[in-house]
């Protein structure tokens, strides 16, 4: 509980900072305005606010494909440079750029400070998330790593989050959802993952949940939804067994919206 | 200097950069170094994506140093010709360049190359293995690109109306512009005396054909099995056997929209020509994914749907449930994974006759639809005589 509070105090002052700092953000007019904000951006002598408004106006100037085209080397190497910068929030932006456009110099450091995190840029679980911009990043293996043994709840549902485009980690996702001690989140993730990696083995979960009388009102409401909008309607309406436990369920002390997901349910199904 | 499977498999990155220059420096390692292009290679095995463009592009630098061979210049052009990485083009780009002699044909491979780059060009440096450079004072794949054209010289006069609108665009930084100036300049220039080749692409061209007796049988893969868009399951020589068929390989996933999505878009194309030419029911397509784990039958339908895609009982998108491995052997596919997924993979096309032999290859390079039926139409002629 204290944990909690003293994350959201920080979150606040981090916001609080952020706002009182601001610098206003110059547009670039053209191509020489795109150079100066390009050292700018690089000047570490300069206030973070301003290399920040740099950084912001350049992305936004790079928007425009075309007339960008004669700086973008430039502003890859600007993106390079301070991704490497004494100040996380520079670096997580920069990283944040690169790692949206695939470049490889942001994704080998990012993968080398989950590996070693002496060397790591980002606290994990946003080297994760920048990860998972492209599926193609040899995440994988340091995603397991990571869920396996967490440095922290939020690394691990990065983690999770970067593998549900692994086929092979659907075994792992039954588990994760079937497991009672589980973060709730993390079940609604591996639920999630399960209907992208194998829709019938979700199924299969989603039947035996819901037939638990011991688990949670949520994940039994997103089980329902799964089979309400995946599964085989014939079969599921001759489960006697399912439509009883989603009839206790209904009839439980639990929130509205779940109580209503369930009424919907049994007016489909029921015969 | 022989390179065994497995002792590739193991290398480090650091390993594999000191082999490649070993092998650029001996005179009888260049055909070891194109080997190593080919993708389903092991020692691309179980490597990401980054790792394998680093890998290759430290293979066509190494080809740069010690002369493109024509077995390796297919490698070359089919990276001009489809590659979406910054690294990899300007490597390919530099390789060209010491090939034997300037020709023309390789005038467009260049000139899309950099059509293709030149709104996501990077700073690049060629100093040492993997190295990713923080400054924009070295080369880059469009300098390399325009460098090559400048070696070229006349031989480029296809793209000179193309570059000339660049030019006018004023889109260049001003080092790129001198690049182009100098370039525009030789290609403008006299072409007396300009070594060339005209005519087809020299040696290593992308179309294989097998006359019927050099065909492999398809025992291997007969009875594995498929599922196709609606989620039917069969064997593959149910599908493959009775009628020529044109197969394309490809995965949903892949990010270079120059592969997969524009193959599979052609695939269409080819069933729109055959059902003008009334061989719809006659010639059959398939478009079998690298990725059956992923790539399940909901996928398979909305992608070909998405690209135009006939599907039906002659025509399908289909994934291997069981047997991958041994598709990919059967047909020697070009590509590799990191765990499930597909880290670089050629264009291949197959043309199969009506016993599901491997009649006609195309690999690499774009294919052109309409050569692509003619083929198909003359496997069609040979049933009867296999």
């Amino acid at each position: 509980m204290m944990a909690t509070k003293r994350k959201v105090a920080k979150k606040a002052s981090i916001r609080k900072q952020t706002a009182g700092a601001t610098t206003a953000v110059q547009v670039a007019k053209n191509i020489d305005d795109v150079r100066r904000q390009l050292k700018v951006l690089c000047d570490d002598s300069k206030r973070i606010e301003a290399r920040m408004a740099a950084l912001q106006s350049l992305g936004a100037a790079a928007f425009s494909v075309a007339n960008f085209e004669s700086v973008n080397t430039e502003y890859i190497a600007a993106l390079r440079q301070v991704s490497t910068d004494s100040h996380e929030q520079l670096r997580r932006r920069a990283l944040g750029i690169l790692m949206r456009n695939k470049d490889g110099f942001a994704q080998k450091k990012l993968l080398n400070g989950l590996k070693d995190p002496a060397k790591a840029l980002l606290p994990p679980e946003k080297a994760l998330q920048l990860l998972g911009n492209d599926v193609h990043a040899e995440a994988y293996s340091a995603a397991r790593a990571i869920v396996k043994k967490p440095p922290s709840q939020e690394a691990k549902r990065e983690a999770l989050r970067l593998l549900a485009a692994d086929a092979k980690s659907a075994p792992l996702f039954e588990k994760v959802l079937r497991d009672k001690k589980e973060m709730r989140e993390n079940r609604q993730i591996a639920a999630s993952a399960l209907n992208s990696l194998n829709p019938e083995k979700l199924q299969q979960q989603a039947l035996k949940i819901l037939k638990d009388k011991s688990d949670y009102a949520d994940i039994k409401a997103t089980s329902l939804t799964a089979l309400e909008q995946f599964g085989d309607d014939a079969a599921l309406g001759k489960d006697k067994a399912l439509m009883r436990s989603v009839t206790r369920f209904e009839s439980s002390k639990t929130a509205a919206k779940y109580k209503q997901t369930a009424r919907r349910f049994l007016s489909k199904h029921s015969q | 200097m022989a390179l065994s499977s497995n002792a590739t498999r193991a290398v480090s990155e650091d390993e594999f950069a000191c082999l490649v220059d070993l092998l650029a420096a001996d005179a009888v390692g260049s055909a070891q170094l194109t080997d190593l292009l080919h993708e389903e290679h092991p020692v691309y095995d179980g490597r990401g994506t980054a790792t394998v463009i680093r890998m290759r592009g430290w293979i066509l630098l190494a080809l740069a140093r010690s002369g493109l061979s024509d077995q390796a210049l297919i490698f070359v052009l089919e990276e001009l010709d489809t590659g979406i990485d910054a690294y990899l083009v300007a490597a390919a780009a530099r390789a060209l360049r010491s090939y034997v002699q300037p020709n023309k044909t390789f005038a467009p491979f260049v000139g899309r190359a950099l059509n293709q780059i030149r709104y996501h060009d990077e700073p690049l440096s060629f100093a040492s293995y993997g190295e990713y450079t923080t400054s924009s004072t070295g080369t880059s794949a469009v300098s390399e690109l325009l460098a090559t054209l400048a070696w070229l010289g006349p031989n480029a006069r296809a793209v000179l109306p193309e570059l000339e609108r660049w030019r006018a665009e004023h889109g260049l930084s001003r080092k790129l512009r001198l690049d182009l100036d100098r370039a525009l300049q030789v290609i403008r220039g006299p072409a007396d005396g300009v070594p060339s080749c005209c005519g087809d692409l020299p040696e290593g061209r992308n179309i294989l054909i097998r006359t019927s007796t050099a065909r492999f049988d398809s025992k291997s893969i007969d009875s594995i099995v498929m599922q196709d868009q609606d989620g039917k399951l069969l064997k593959f020589a149910e599908f493959f056997s009775g009628r020529p068929s044109i197969v394309v390989f490809f995965y949903t996933r892949c990010d270079n929209p120059m592969k997969c999505s524009l193959s599979v878009a052609k695939l269409a194309r080819v069933q729109t020509l055959l059902d003008a030419q009334g061989l719809a029911r006659r010639i059959r397509t398939a478009a079998i994914t690298y990725d059956p784990q992923f790539d399940r039958a909901e996928r398979l339908r909305v992608y070909g749907k998405d690209r135009a895609v006939r599907m039906d009982e002659n025509h399908r998108m289909l994934r291997a449930v069981e047997g991958n491995h041994a598709l990919r052997e059967y047909f020697e596919l070009g590509v590799n994974f990191i765990e499930s997924l597909v880290n670089r993979h050629r264009i291949e096309l197959y043309i199969l006759d009506a016993a599901g032999r491997i009649a006609v290859s195309f690999e690499r390079l774009h294919w052109d639809e309409e050569k692509i039926v003619t083929y198909a139409v003359e496997t069609l002629k040979e049933k009867g005589r296999w």
